[in-house]
């Protein structure tokens, strides 16, 4: 639902001359297979054990009892991710100028609130208009 | 309708259909995660953007510098597939 949305703004992205590119823990594997399922028209980038997300501030590691009640739910983080550290970035969006400074930032603590591709855009039309 | 709209439907149908005590469990670790200061460690609007080099689903390599000579770039992470 979120990579639907994605997809729909990559494409706005790209318009107005920026380029849409979502970096994911898991293995190459999965996102491949994401990509071929979605059709996606954006790079999605392996960051193994969250070392880019770690980098960026955005690394944190799941509760003893929430990677049970994930396996539970069949969300075999060690198998998606291909290690054991059962860490996670925070969903993020950034906006980076061709200076490398970023611009623009929805960081969320709750993963249920992810940043919305709309703000992005309006946010990215300001930067390069 | 908007994305975070859908995801609260969604949210909220997966939540009635989970055990309780996972949703709380659920609840409490979000609730945590803010509470720790985590979001004061991270990059802000103003910071350089730390340089990264890695694959994509074909084991080619992107660089943010390399993305950067072509125009601004639109970082999202992600968890994942599920």
């Amino acid at each position: 639902m979120e990579l639907d949305a994605l997809k729909k703004a990559a494409g706005e992205f790209k318009a107005l001359g920026a380029t849409f590119i979502a970096i994911s823990p898991q293995l190459q594997t999965y996102n491949r297979e994401l990509r071929e399922k979605k059709k996606l028209t954006f790079e999605i980038l392996s960051d193994p054990g969250n070392q880019l997300a770690q980098l960026y501030g955005l690394k944190f590691q799941l509760p003893e009892d929430l990677r049970e009640v994930y396996l539970k739910l069949d969300i075999d983080l060690p198998k998606y991710n291909g290690d054991d550290s059962w860490t996670l970035p925070l969903p993020t969006s950034l906006i980076i100028d061709q200076n490398g400074i970023i611009q623009h930032g929805a960081i969320n603590a709750d993963y249920t609130v992810r940043p919305d591709p709309e703000e992005t855009l309006a946010a990215l039309k300001k930067i390069v208009g | 309708m908007g994305l975070q709209e859908e995801l609260n439907r969604l949210k909220n149908g997966i939540e009635a259909q989970a055990p309780k005590e996972f949703v709380e469990i659920m609840h409490r670790a979000t609730a945590d995660l803010e509470k720790s200061g985590i979001l004061d460690g991270t990059v802000k609007v103003g910071d350089q953007a730390p340089d990264f080099s890695l694959q994509n689903a074909d084991g080619q390599v992107f660089s943010l510098k390399d993305l950067l000579s072509h125009g601004p770039v639109v970082l999202s992470f992600y968890r994942g597939k599920w």
